[in-house]
């Protein structure tokens, strides 16, 4: 207990630290004075104002929600498949939204459907249906089978892969491609307030629930067998968790792209830090995931001005050496 | 540009283009080609057209070059362009990667690149095609031609003192636009106008930000009608409605392959800026 809250006490206050210096870069040149400014006496003819208050805290907003949903949907698909190597994409969600968005890049180009940016759209339905499909596909008789599911998400994911790349190759456009490409490493560059309501309520949700059943979740990772020992409904718990990771997934997926790295590595990391079983660690791995790509979304924008490097890159590159670290320590255990 | 050596006995000289790459062609280019539709452009302009055998497929101007073959530039079909024996093959920086080039080279067949920083770039440009396919007068009158057109459009800027910023979308997700080091910005100089962007960034088209937009606050955009911007850029960025482009509803479109080319039509696409700014 006392270690969780040493630990989620150190992510808040990085979290703090992350949100004052993601305020304050950016094109046009902020004082501390003027984000405070920016919020107590609001002025909106005056850009550096509006900047703050529209451009950079919902950029930042959603950089956290995507982290933290991303590591919250890892934690869960970890437990759902008794893998550590699993990530919220097995389902293949990531690949079902690259396969919407990259039809509405080329196809839809400059179309709006009742006023919407399709892209998201496009790319929500893609990740929904694909899971249906794996979903489907790894099950029998309404029994969720890890292990088959595993198999069927990394062969769809092979194939919807495939046919980016072909409708990319087929592409006269180099913009086209570029918009693929873009989307396909992650961003945050669209956000905006109108849609940050859709993956916070998923993830608040989300945590909700699952800080009830965190319970259920530690027993299943000592085997489905051992759980239905101990009076764990393990079909029903993993129709929840299935359901959860891929609307979680889904929406932030659609809206910031398929940020790589954080939802396989961060709830190893939170593992690390607080054991396997400690109640608050999927707050704690929500949280985590939350301020490292507030971190690594205000990384990328230091080194490429103004637009930033695609986030996925800086992910990997921060993360990876961290990562390693952790695990090399003696006492990490996955289950 | 390069000097010529003597010819060769072969009838081949050794000439160094504007890479810097020395590149051995034959004195009197029989058949030629482009791989860049502003080069098939230059070369409709200064070249014996029966000398051009093939265009890419993206080469649509002059009408003329329509009925010429196609050989596909990305990605590159080198059977077909072998089986076209050109002579001499041109190119454009940034069009065609030097990869690419080493692997013509390979069979045989010379590449020579053409690159332009600026207007009066695409003008010695012509020149110098000029005088590799021996058609020095052509070339000549065509370049003073367009130079003289230039010298009236400076005197004429020179009038007005306001040059209003510009922003010229290439794309909207992301948002890509015409960098500082594009040859735009020198013809927005001759237009009386001035780019928007001041940083020079390692990409020529840039991606920008929102903010980045609110910053510099253009007075003009280019990429389209306002009706049409409204529909597919502003309603996806709203907050850029706050930039003196929108408010006062200087929004304009253009034409792509006219502003885009570094070609014999350089002059004609400033005026096109011209009367779009004015």
């Amino acid at each position: 207990m006392r270690r969780a809250v040493v630990v989620v006490g150190l992510l808040l206050l990085l979290l703090a630290v992350g949100f004052f210096l993601g305020l304050r870069v950016g094109s046009i040149d902020t004082s501390f004075q003027t984000i405070v400014n920016a919020f107590l006496n609001y002025d909106a003819q005056d850009t550096a104002h509006y900047s703050i208050v529209h451009l950079r805290l919902p950029r930042l907003l959603l950089a956290f929600l995507t982290g933290a949903s991303l590591a919250f949907a890892g934690y869960l698909m970890q437990a759902l498949v008794n893998n550590a190597l699993a990530d919220p994409y097995l389902l293949g969600t990531a690949s079902g939204a690259s396969l919407g968005a990259s039809l509405s890049f080329f196809f839809f180009a400059d179309l709006t459907f009742l006023g919407l940016y399709l892209p998201p759209f496009f790319a929500l339905a893609g990740s929904f249906l694909v899971t249906l499909v794996v979903v489907v596909l790894g099950s029998r008789r309404g029994q969720l089978i890890p292990s088959q599911m595993l198999l069927v998400g990394i062969a769809l994911s092979s194939l919807l892969t495939a046919l980016v790349s072909l409708i990319m190759f087929l592409s006269d456009s180099e913009s086209q491609l570029k918009s693929v490409v873009f989307w396909s490493m992650g961003g945050f560059e669209k956000a905006d307030w109108s849609n940050l309501g859709y993956p916070a309520t998923a993830l608040v949700l989300a945590l909700v629930l699952f800080f009830f059943l965190q319970r259920h979740l530690n027993v299943l990772l000592l085997g489905a067998d051992r759980a239905e020992t101990l009076g764990v409904d393990v079909r029903a718990i993993r129709w929840v968790m299935l359901v959860t990771v891929s609307v979680v997934t889904g929406f932030a997926v659609a809206f910031s792209g398929p940020v790589g790295f954080v939802g396989l590595m961060v709830p190893h990391i939170t593992r690390a830090l607080l054991g396997t079983t400690n109640r608050f660690n999927l707050l704690a791995c929500a949280l985590a995931g939350g301020v490292f790509l507030v971190g690594c979304d205000l990384i990328s924008r230091l080194l490429y001005p103004p637009v930033g490097l695609p986030v996925g890159i800086i992910t990997s590159f921060f993360g990876v050496p961290f990562f390693v670290y952790l695990l090399r320590r003696k006492n990490y255990r996955f289950s | 540009m390069r000097k010529p050596a003597a010819p060769a006995a072969s009838g081949k000289h050794t000439v160094t283009d504007d890479l810097g790459r020395k590149v051995s062609l034959p004195v009197k280019p029989r058949r030629i080609l482009a791989l860049a539709p502003s080069m098939t452009e230059m070369l409709f302009a200064v070249a014996d057209t029966a000398t051009i055998i093939a265009r890419t497929q993206n080469c649509d101007y002059p009408a003329a070059v329509l009925t010429k073959p196609v050989v596909i530039n990305y990605p590159m079909d080198y059977e077909r362009l072998l089986a076209l024996k050109p002579e001499v093959v041109f190119a454009t920086e940034g069009i065609i990667s030097l990869e690419t080039a080493a692997q013509i080279e390979k069979l045989g067949i010379p590449v020579y690149y053409q690159a332009y920083d600026s207007v009066s770039d695409v003008l010695r440009g012509l020149r110098d095609l000029g005088k590799l396919l021996q058609q020095e007068p052509k070339a000549n009158a065509l370049a003073d031609s367009l130079q003289n057109q230039l010298n009236q459009l400076v005197a004429g800027a020179a009038t007005s003192s306001h040059k209003p910023t510009v922003l010229a979308i290439t794309w909207r997700d992301p948002i890509y636009v015409y960098g500082r080091n594009t040859l735009f910005t020198d013809k927005l100089r001759y237009a009386g106008g001035q780019n928007a962007v001041k940083d020079v960034f390692a990409q020529a088209y840039p991606a920008l930000t929102r903010e980045y937009i609110l910053q510099i606050n253009p007075e003009v955009v280019l990429g389209g009608s306002f009706d049409q911007l409204e529909k597919t850029f502003f309603s996806l960025y709203p907050e850029l409605r706050r930039i003196t482009a929108y408010r006062q509803k200087r929004i304009f479109p253009v034409d792509d392959d006219l502003m885009s080319r570094p070609s014999p039509r350089v002059v004609e696409s400033i005026q096109e800026l011209k009367r779009t700014l004015r």
